[in-house]
């Protein structure tokens, strides 16, 4: 039914179509069809994210028993205490580093991928991307196994050329260089594809364009790659600034914290003292503690997608 | 190539320029070959400390004797006890089947509600699609407790189907906001010259939108994988007897007893459990690639 | 004569070797209803076979429908599943909770005082130690058991001690029910000279101030000895002490004596320096000379276990790890689930599992400690005869943080307080009275 065009051709009088039931011509809007479409995410957000999320928030927003309400005194006592503020300080500081240096070495990285044939790429995309294929809880473990005090590998290399070992994860700032370190190994594949995938899609015209107007190579990356690619490079920082200020599982398993509360996130400081200690409306309030700031964020990237690709067309 | 033809079509001084420029594309080339190693060796570490663990005996890797690089006494111990352990082939299983349903799941979710947002205006569409991604802001680490509500009530705590449910949740937005992308970037007169030829949405959808947003689907894909192959607190929150457990929550609950580690067996299931994703992207790069030089001749 | 139950290298070699049978649900004929059992899975595979077979002769004799699932403690399985279950108000009728975890959900426990008092009837009083980690508001809300319930007393080289420190530890610690006089010499100032020697040779003890529960359990059992509080029963913050000051000296004069990553190590890094002949003397249960029986057999039969903590000028404080087993008070099956609990720690129950996981399990009751398992585990044999606490041994069961209110306790131990105030003078270079201004500060957003 090619309904919603306006067809050129007049329609003789005689052919006007019958009057359809107020329940066809409901379902024949173009509108409702949108609707229609998108009714499952809705479903699947709603039922499954939506509901369970206010309820986490209402947890947040009680006392220890569940039994009062007490409005925003969890932050407040939560600021007070040094040991959050040191973990708004070190999520910060985890989150922001280990994202630049995922989307600077992932746009590197899918740059030189570019380069080569593709016939050829095939390998070096396999094995760029085993980092981020397995799966983290397994990989971190690796990890842990390798910066062991007694049995690191890296620290039998270290001495084997005459350096001292080095006290991974038992130092505050060492303990934070290999947190940052292990996200970003993880994370650098994802950015690699997904800039490999926007890349190949500018069109080549564009750069021979640049190249006949005498551009550098320095040029035509600020001048066509980078504003062909601000949706993608907009959307994937965002999307691993949430998810990296979330993150349990690296935090968990390599440091616990530690040293002396260097390493806490969001997420593990919330573990300790929601579920390991019992206060979980207070673990939630850990938890929730950036939603303002990322929702905010959000909404500002995501609306400049948006009309980006509808002043486009 | 046209540039090629182009080139030898060319005036002498033009030839000269573009011989230079052929010479840089050519240092550029193994440049890049060269970088592309460096990366590649630094981030093949840790994969090949884990083969190399896998390959020892548990005695060995007590001992803090030698080289922790190399394996003195080589043994695939490790790999035949995991592939005979009747619960290590059903967390292998059931990661299979459960990423395979959710897979479709998300994906068949995505791309309706993409081309819906994309192309279709409907009341509250604009606040979906921003909404939509706001549902990262609530953690897995906080959401499970909730949601075990929430599944409590469906009755699928301790089954893996519970796993098709919840992990839609974690990859659907994304890969809408991917397709979103890649449908804008479909210039309007293509459904314009479809609708003028009789075509209804659904076989715009079909016939024009995937075939040209191919590599998106598959970038989506591969995203949808990874979640659910990866994903570690909801199985290990959701699911207690081990015919139901996936790989993850398998391997940590199974290799690790109390404080016991066994290394070597957890190094090798590490590896036998990055196989299959490695493999099925190698597969799918391959039409990602050809669905890209495809497109490309379209400009 | 008693009959020789050594831990032989092929029994051992079951330890990793043995395929853990599927762990699927039992399901009996259920004419009295069903019960949903949730416990924790033990390191030991066979001491989760003793507990399903008990579990499915009780089921069938009371014609009850038992599922019965063992959750795993490793990625913290276990507290993720008691804190769902308790928010949803639904899942199993019977969990197993670890140390805090009575605690933290007694609202949610159903009074469980029949089963305890019976059982305390039968076979003893039970010490304050689980009274104060499984009362809340004048009623047990759990039953202590044995499956888990473990000491984190040393664990020592019989070679190296004798060698190097002049101790013989087994004519300290015999396999036989004396109190030696060296033992009343085993306190913290040879403690301190006996780690230095060892860390001279190269064989430091492995001792913790990190942030996982071995070194808290550590640092709360030194803390103890001297005398440190740090929150008293009501509630008032009592670190502020000489106690506390001594005890910073204290750990100023050993801390150099301990590995130098002390400050990172978490649950299993004793076992591993154990194991791999790189430490004398750890704090752990008979885990680590479990593994090391498998896998370094030498220096297995050169380790020694005695619970009894060195003596400080307060006493000696052990530290304990308990699990207890509860009903959840939105259960429908109450009374079946108490009758399960009360079959289970049935003596001769208890002694069947206990003599299967080499000694590691440590029942509640004192009656209980004449189990013939740690008479004959080895080799060396006799090692663990002094791991269970024994009355001539003279010492306190202790959990860091005693005697603050749990609420309070639950968040100075799960922070790790005492080593982090440690560290912050032997790593930090705080003077005593700055670490300890530190942790009144930190004590006061917990009470606050």
């Amino acid at each position: 039914m090619a309904e919603g065009t306006i067809s050129i051709t007049a329609l003789p009088a005689a052919r006007i179509p019958a009057r359809r039931s107020p329940m066809r011509r409901w379902l024949g809007h173009r509108s409702t069809m949108g609707f229609l479409m998108a009714l499952p995410l809705i479903a699947v957000v709603g039922g499954l994210v939506v509901y369970p999320g206010i309820y986490a928030i209402a947890l947040s927003l009680m006392d220890r028993r569940m039994t009062h309400f007490v409005g925003l005194h969890n932050f407040a006592r939560l600021l007070e205490r040094n040991t959050f503020q040191l973990v708004i300080f070190q999520s910060c500081l985890f989150a922001i580093t280990a994202v630049v240096l995922k989307a600077i070495i992932g746009f590197a990285l899918a740059h030189l991928m570019h380069n080569i044939p593709t016939r050829k790429q095939r390998a070096f995309r396999g094995f760029l991307l085993i980092p981020w294929v397995i799966p983290l809880a397994l990989s971190t473990l690796v990890w842990w196994w390798l910066f062991d005090p007694s049995y690191s590998a890296f620290n039998w290399a270290l001495n084997k050329i005459g350096l001292a070992s080095v006290p991974w994860l038992g130092q505050p700032w060492w303990a934070r260089f290999c947190m940052i370190w292990v996200n970003t190994w993880f994370g650098t594949p994802f950015f690699m594809i997904m800039y490999l995938a926007a890349l190949k899609s500018v069109p080549e015209q564009l750069y021979e364009a640049a190249a006949i107007d005498g551009a550098s190579a320095i040029q035509k990356l600020y001048l066509v790659t980078l504003p062909m690619l601000r949706n993608v490079i907009s959307i994937t920082v965002l999307f691993s600034l949430i998810v990296t200020f979330a993150n349990f599982d690296i935090v968990r398993i390599l440091t616990n914290g530690g040293p002396l509360n260097t390493t806490h996130m969001f997420a593990t400081y919330a573990f300790q003292i929601g579920i390991q200690s019992g206060d979980i409306p207070l673990g939630a309030a850990v938890s929730l503690f950036m939603l303002p700031i990322l929702a905010i964020a959000s909404y500002f990237i995501l609306r400049g997608i948006t009309q980006r690709s509808k002043d486009a067309y | 190539m046209s540039t090629a033809s182009a080139i030898a079509a060319a005036p002498p001084s033009a030839r000269r320029r573009h011989a230079s420029l052929a010479r840089q594309r050519r240092w550029a080339l193994w440049g890049s070959y060269a970088a592309l190693a460096v990366f590649i060796l630094m981030f093949l570490v840790p994969p090949f400390y884990m083969l190399m663990t896998s390959l020892k005996s548990s005695a060995e890797i007590s001992a803090q004797t030698g080289n922790p690089w190399i394996v003195h006494h080589p043994t695939l111990q490790n790999f035949i006890y995991l592939i005979h352990y009747p619960p290590f082939r059903r967390y292998f299983w059931n990661s299979v089947w459960v990423t395979a349903c959710v897979v479709t799941v998300s994906m068949v979710i995505s791309v309706l509600a993409a081309f819906s947002l994309a192309r279709i205006k409907f009341w509250g569409s604009n606040t979906l699609a921003t909404g939509v991604f706001l549902t990262y802001l609530i953690p897995e680490s906080l959401l499970f407790i909730p949601l075990f509500q929430v599944l409590g009530a469906l009755g699928l705590i301790n089954s893996a189907a519970c796993l098709v449910l919840v992990f839609p949740t974690l990859a659907v937005p994304f890969c809408t906001w991917i397709m979103i992308g890649y449908f804008s970037s479909i210039p309007k007169e293509l459904d314009e010259a479809a609708l003028i030829d009789g075509a209804s949405w659904m076989q715009i959808l079909l016939k024009i939108f995937i075939p040209v947003a191919f590599p998106g689907i598959i970038a989506a894909t591969i995203f949808a994988f990874t979640i659910s192959w990866g994903d570690f607190l909801y199985p290990l929150a959701y699911l207690y007897t081990a015919n139901q457990m996936t790989l993850t929550v398998g391997i940590i609950s199974d290799l690790i007893r109390g404080d016991v580690f066994e290394w070597g067996k957890i190094m090798a299931a590490a590896l036998m459990a990055a196989a299959p994703p490695v493999l099925v992207y190698a597969f799918l790069m391959d039409y990602y690639v050809a669905g890209l030089t495809a497109g490309a001749t379209k400009g | 004569m008693t009959r020789s139950a050594p831990l032989s290298r092929r029994t051992a070699l079951k330890l990793a070797g043995a395929a853990t049978l599927p762990l699927v649900h039992i399901r009996t004929a259920g004419a009295a209803g069903k019960l949903a059992v949730g416990f924790w899975d033990h390191w030991v595979p066979q001491g989760n076979e003793v507990m399903r077979s008990q579990v499915k002769a009780w089921a069938d004799k009371n014609k009850v429908d038992v599922s019965l699932d063992f959750i795993a403690s490793s990625g913290n399985k276990l507290l993720v599943t008691i804190a769902a279950e308790e928010q949803a108000a639904t899942g199993h009728d019977i969990l197993q909770f670890p140390t805090w975890e009575v605690q933290n959900h007694s609202g949610k426990l159903e009074p469980i005082d029949d089963v305890v008092g019976r059982l305390e009837a039968k076979y003893g009083k039970l010490d304050p130690y689980f009274e104060y980690l499984g009362k809340a508001d004048g009623h047990w809300r759990a039953v202590p058991t044995s499956s888990g319930t473990q000491y984190k007393g040393p664990a020592a080289r019989i070679d190296l001690f004798k060698q190097h420190c002049g101790i013989d530890l087994q004519a300290m610690y015999p396999a036989k029910p004396v109190h030696t006089p060296e033992s009343d010499n085993w306190t913290y100032d040879t403690f301190l000279k006996a780690a230095e020697q060892c860390a001279k040779i190269g064989k430091p003890f492995g001792i913790g101030l990190g942030t996982t529960t071995d070194s808290v359990d550590t640092a709360g059992s030194i803390c103890a000895a001297f005398g440190v509080q740090f929150v008293d029963a009501k509630g008032k913050i009592t670190v502020n002490s000489d106690n506390t000051r001594h005890l910073l000296e204290y750990m100023k004069k050993l801390v150099p004596f301990l590995p130098k990553n002390v400050y990172s190590f978490d649950d299993a890094t004793d076992n591993r320096m154990l194991i791999a002949d790189q430490s004398a003397l750890i704090y752990n249960p008979p885990s680590a000379w479990a593994v090391a029986v498998r896998d370094a057999p030498k220096v297995a039969e050169q380790c020694w276990h005695f619970s009894p903590t060195p003596l400080g000028p307060a006493g000696r404080f052990v530290p304990m790890l308990v699990f207890a087993w509860g009903v959840w008070s939105f259960s429908r099956n109450k009374s079946a689930a108490k009758d399960l609990l009360e079959f289970l720690m049935q003596r001769e129950n208890v002694q069947a599992r206990c003599s299967v996981v080499y000694g590691f399990d440590i029942p509640p009751f004192d009656s209980m400690l004449d189990f013939d398992i740690w008479n004959t585990a080895g080799p060396p044999v006799g090692t663990v005869y002094n791991y269970p606490l024994r009355p001539f041994h003279q010492a306190t069961r202790w959990i860091t943080a005693m005697p603050a209110p749990p609420q309070i306790a639950v968040q100075i131990y799960n922070q790790a307080l005492p080593c982090n105030m440690i560290a912050k003078v032997t790593q930090g270079g705080q003077t005593p009275d700055q670490a300890i201004a530190w942790a009144t500060s930190e004590l006061e957003s917990y009470v606050g």
